[in-house]
Order: structure tokens, then sequence, then C-alpha cells
């Protein structure tokens, strides 16, 4: 079943439209890498999908719904069911990180005990192996904790879907393989839908179920990784053979 | 050109074997020179050190009139001129305005004006957004992180205790030495009671609170808020499924609201006592005099007037600032640019509120 599906839909800022016309379906349990080049429109379409920029024009169902971004009700259907890991983690710098981790589930459910939250925010932790941290700022992280620790909060009130931006910019490959570990172990213990936007080849060859390919202002390709590695679309075979386009030509 | 120059040998110049910005720089005079005086051939083949000024060269000569016939290039520094100088952009190049320069400058003009006009539209939408949260919050109590409104109390109520009452003392000290002498022309030295109540409390407390709160909390508030929207720890509050809007704007607004009026209370005895310490030393009246003169003139309905515009004011300052914060866009700059423009917009929005305020009560 798919849990996303998309038709004919364009996004962008303003008058500007970044990607046109996008028809695609992201599938439930399963990871969705979301690839091109830097600038291309991932980040811009993840934020579409997630509720936070309207579409220019076309639509898109969450679970069966259609997402109305001019519907309070709609969009606050779509936060309840999803959790985003943010390029830079983007964790309240105010809070510790056991209190962002606990954030959501305070907002939600306010009534809940404190033993409750507690237990809940340090599974969250334990998931993604930050319990060890829990009392630290999150200036006193480093990247990878950082990103670890968004994802911790993403995850706490069990979002059918995690979009995730960009999860290995900025960190070393051994943090970077540890975060995509992280996607895959969640992914088969939770049957969770995640989508990934990156650029990073390595991630795409270890984590990725389906690919949607960005390119030009459109979806230049959709399907499984093995239709990717056979794809014979020059732009792919440049983006993963890393060989100078000039050549193909 | 005259026949004799057009039939000359064309000047040939060598180029170096290092050709760098120093070198570039020196012979672009020269080309220049010696092309006036005909035909030049420029010979870059035996060029093995460059950089990209002597690409920015090469560039030159090719596409400008400086009357160098012929370019000989070979080597790497060509094949370093295909990757570079050839290749076309990849970014489409701005079509130019069109119309002419009356019609650019009035559509400037519109366009700046309505998105003057969208802004104010979005700030009003803004404020009513948050009476409503407000409202919202206190009937709920829900949607705002616990402890959040006694952190900002602390901040705009304890740590702008000082500065308030430092610069409303000096306020009330100022406007006294300045009227004493106007005052005792006329014999009428009793009357500085008077002036420093009614000023204080109607007038300059407010006034001053209310740029002081624009000064310090303003432009804390939009800094924070800017950078959170810069981090995108403002979209996360939104996944969450929480207001933004709500979650840092009220427990901000509450705070005002409550720390103003110990604020006010504690100004208006800086600046009467200010006014007290000049009567004091200028005319040698008694601190029980003035203050027995000033009750003749003055009441509480002037301390509550008072209390009531700067609890406006510190809303005009927490809204306008938090506006600017949370519609930032998402470089180091804007958020630069933010916190100076919400401390410009928080003061003009105190002083039109004021001019309001003066219309309605005198």
């Amino acid at each position: 079943m798919d849990i996303i599906s998309a038709r004919g839909l364009t996004v962008g800022y303003g008058r500007m439209e970044v990607l046109r016309d996008l028809s695609f379906v992201i599938p439930e349990g399963r990871i969705t890498v979301v690839m091109g080049v830097s600038g291309s429109g991932k980040s811009t379409l993840l934020k579409t999908l997630a509720g936070l920029l309207p579409p220019l024009a076309g639509e898109f169902d969450f679970a069966g719904a259609r997402v109305d971004y001019r519907s309070e009700a709609s969009l606050r259907l779509l936060y309840g069911r999803i959790g985003v890991l943010y390029q830079g983690g983007a964790l309240l710098n105010g809070l510790t990180l056991f209190e962002n981790v606990a954030l959501p589930i305070r907002m939600h459910y306010p009534e809940m005990p404190e033993d409750m939250v507690r237990d809940m925010a340090h599974a969250s932790l334990a998931q993604v192996e930050m319990a060890g941290a829990a009392a630290k700022y999150p200036a006193e992280l480093s990247g990878g904790m950082r990103k670890r620790g968004a994802l911790a909060r993403a995850l706490v009130l069990d979002p059918d879907v995690v979009f995730c931006d960009e999860p290995s910019s900025g960190l070393d490959p051994i943090t970077s393989s540890l975060l995509d570990d992280l996607l895959l172990r969640l992914k088969e213990t939770f049957k969770m839908t995640l989508v990934v936007v990156t650029h990073e080849l390595r991630s795409i060859d270890r984590v990725a179920d389906r690919v949607l390919v960005i390119d030009g202002g459109g979806l230049r390709f959709s399907g499984g990784s093995p239709e990717l590695a056979a794809a014979d679309d020059p732009f792919i075979r440049t983006f993963f053979l890393k060989r100078d386009s000039h050549d193909d030509a | 050109m005259s026949e004799s120059q057009a039939e000359a040998a064309p000047d040939r110049i060598l180029l170096p074997r290092r050709l760098r910005a120093p070198e570039v720089v020196g012979l672009v005079g020269d080309i220049q020179r010696r092309a006036e005086s005909g035909p030049v051939i420029l010979d870059f083949r035996a060029v093995e050190e460059f950089d990209s000024s002597t690409l920015a060269l090469l560039s030159y000569v090719r596409s400008r009139r400086t009357g160098v016939s012929t370019v000989n290039i070979g080597g790497a520094l060509a094949r370093a001129e295909e990757s570079f100088v050839r290749r076309p952009s990849a970014v489409p190049l701005e079509t130019p305005p069109s119309g002419s320069r009356p019609v650019r400058f009035f559509r400037s003009v519109a366009d700046r004006f309505l998105f003057r006009l969208r802004s104010l539209g979005r700030f009003l939408a803004m404020f009513g957004d948050e009476v409503y949260h407000l409202g919202v919050y206190l009937r709920e109590r829900r949607g705002v992180y616990p402890g959040e409104t006694w952190n900002q109390m602390f901040f705009m109520g304890y740590r702008s205790f000082p500065i308030v009452c430092l610069l409303l003392f000096l306020v009330g000290v100022t406007i006294s030495i300045s009227s004493a002498d106007q005052l005792r022309l006329f014999g009428a030295e009793i009357y500085i009671a008077d002036l420093i109540g009614y000023a204080m409390l109607r007038e300059l407390v407010p006034l001053m609170t209310g740029v002081i709160l624009a000064g310090k909390v303003g432009a804390a508030v939009t800094a924070e808020l800017a950078s959170m929207t810069a981090l995108e720890e403002v979209d996360a509050l939104r996944t969450m499924g929480l207001v933004p809007e709500k979650f840092l704007m009220v427990p901000r607004l509450l705070a005002i609201t409550l720390v103003v009026p110990l604020l006010v209370a504690m100004a208006d005895v800086a600046g009467i006592l200010g006014g007290i310490v000049v009567a004091r030393v200028t005319f040698g009246m008694l601190p029980s005099a003035f203050l027995e003169q000033m009750a003749n003139t003055v009441d509480w309905t002037d301390f509550a007037w008072g209390l009531v515009k700067t609890v406006v004011f510190g809303w005009a300052v927490v809204v306008g600032s938090g506006f600017k914060g949370l519609t930032v866009g998402r470089s180091a700059e804007e958020v630069g640019r933010a916190t100076t423009e919400s401390v410009v917009l928080s003061i003009t929005l105190i002083i039109v509120i004021d001019c309001i305020f003066a219309f309605v009560l005198y």
C-alpha cells in the first residue's frame, strides 16, 4: 500500500517553481530515497510533503486522505502522523536532549504522568543509542549526536512516516554509516516508512528500497533500486558513475 | 585607421612562461597602448604557469575591441579555456527589466508599497492570532512549555529593572533641571512637583519604558526567534504539531503583561525621585512638600493610564519583534537585519500608539 501519493505536484517559493508536475508514490514500510544534485529541490519537496510549504499546483494524499493546506485540521492530522529529521537536527537549544525528546509528548499529552513521559523519552533515546546524553544540551553534542537526538524526537510519538533531510550531511563516513544502519533497523523492527532526502551514493546503495531521482525541475526516475542500477538515463549514469556528462554525450 | 597603419606589420607580443595576476595587470595597459598604433598578435603558446586572471585576460581580449587581431594559444591553457571559459553558464541569465526608466521607477515604488501593505496585513493578522492564542491558552492551559513564562518574566522584568530605574531617574533629574530656571523666573518653583508628577506618570515613564523594552526585550526576542527560524527549529515545532506562534509567543506576551506593572511602578518612583532630588538641591524644597504638591495634581488615574499605555507598548514590542523574528529568511545576514528592523518597528509602533492615546485621553 502507498502511504503517500502525489499527482501533478508543483512546488516552489512564491512565483518561482522549483519542481514541476511530479507524480509519484511512497510505499508503506519502505525506505524511499529522494536523490538529486544540490539545489535540485529535494528539500523543497520534503517541506511540501511535511506540510510546511503549500504546493503551487497539484495535490497529494497521506494515508488515503487528501492533504488540504487551507485546512488547519488536515495539516494537524498530517503533523500528528509524521516525524521530521532536519538537516541540522533543529533541536531546541534552550532544552536538554531529554526535554527536547519529551517535548512532543508533554505538548500532546499534558495529562500523561511524568514517569511515563520519562520512560517514553528514554526508550526513544535508547533506540538511537543516545540514552547516555539525555542531560546534555544540544550545544554540548557533536553533529552526529544531534542528528540521532533529533531522530529520537521524531520517533517518540511513533509516526507513520519519518522524513529525513540529508541525514548524512556534514558527518564522517563512519557516523553516516551508523545512521544508515539505524534507519534500516527502524524500518525492519517497526515497519516504519522513511523518506530520506540525500545525494550520498553510499547511503542510497545501503538503505533505498525505492528511489525518486530529481533533476532539471522534474522527476527523472521513480522506481526500485535494481531498476535504478540498470537505468539507461545519462544523468543517472553520470550521478552514479561520477563520469563527466560530456563523455557520455 | 590610416593607410600606413593598415599596411604595417602586426605587433607580436610574446607572453612569458609564467602569467599570473601581477603580470596580467601589467600587461593589460601595455596591450591597449600597442593596439592603438596597429594590429596586435598575442602569443600565449609559451605560457605554462597561469591562473584565473590569465583566463580572464583571454576572455577580455577576445570579447572586447582591444585591437588585438589574433590570439594564439595552445597546450594546457587552451584546455583550461575550453573547460572554464567557453562552457555555457548553467544559470540562466536574468532578463533585463522591461519598460522605460519612469515606468520601471513607478513599478518599483508600487512593488515596495504593495510589499509593505502585505507586511502590514500579515502583522495585523499575527496580532489577532496572538490575542486568540492567549485566550485559548488561558482557557485550556496547554500548548506552551511549562515554566517558560517564568523564564521570560525573569529576563524581561528582573534583567530590565535596573536599566529602566536608572534611566527614568536620570530623565526625572534632567527634566527638573531644565525646567527649574523657567519656573524660578515666574516664582513658580513649587509647580516642579506638578510638572514631574504629571509628566512622569502619564508620559515619560510609559514612553521611556516602552523604548527601553524595544531595545532590550524586542531585539532579544527577534534575535532568538530569527535564529530559531533560520535553524529550522520553528519548522520542527510545526511538524511536531505545535503552533510556534503560540508556543513561542504566548509565554512572552504573558510575561510582558505581568512584569510591566512592576516596572512601571518602580520607574515612576525612580523618575519622581529624580525630581525630588533636584527640587531639594535647587529650591531647597522638602520631599514631603514635593509629594504633597504632587498629590494635588495627579491621582491614581494618571498612574493607571500610564500603566495601561505601557502594557500596550509592551505588547506592541513583543508582537512586533516576534513578527520580525518569525518571518525572517534563513541567512545570518537576515537575522541581523530583522533584529535592527524590529527595534525600529517597535519604537515606531510605540510612538504611533502613544499619539493615538494622546488624542483619546486629552
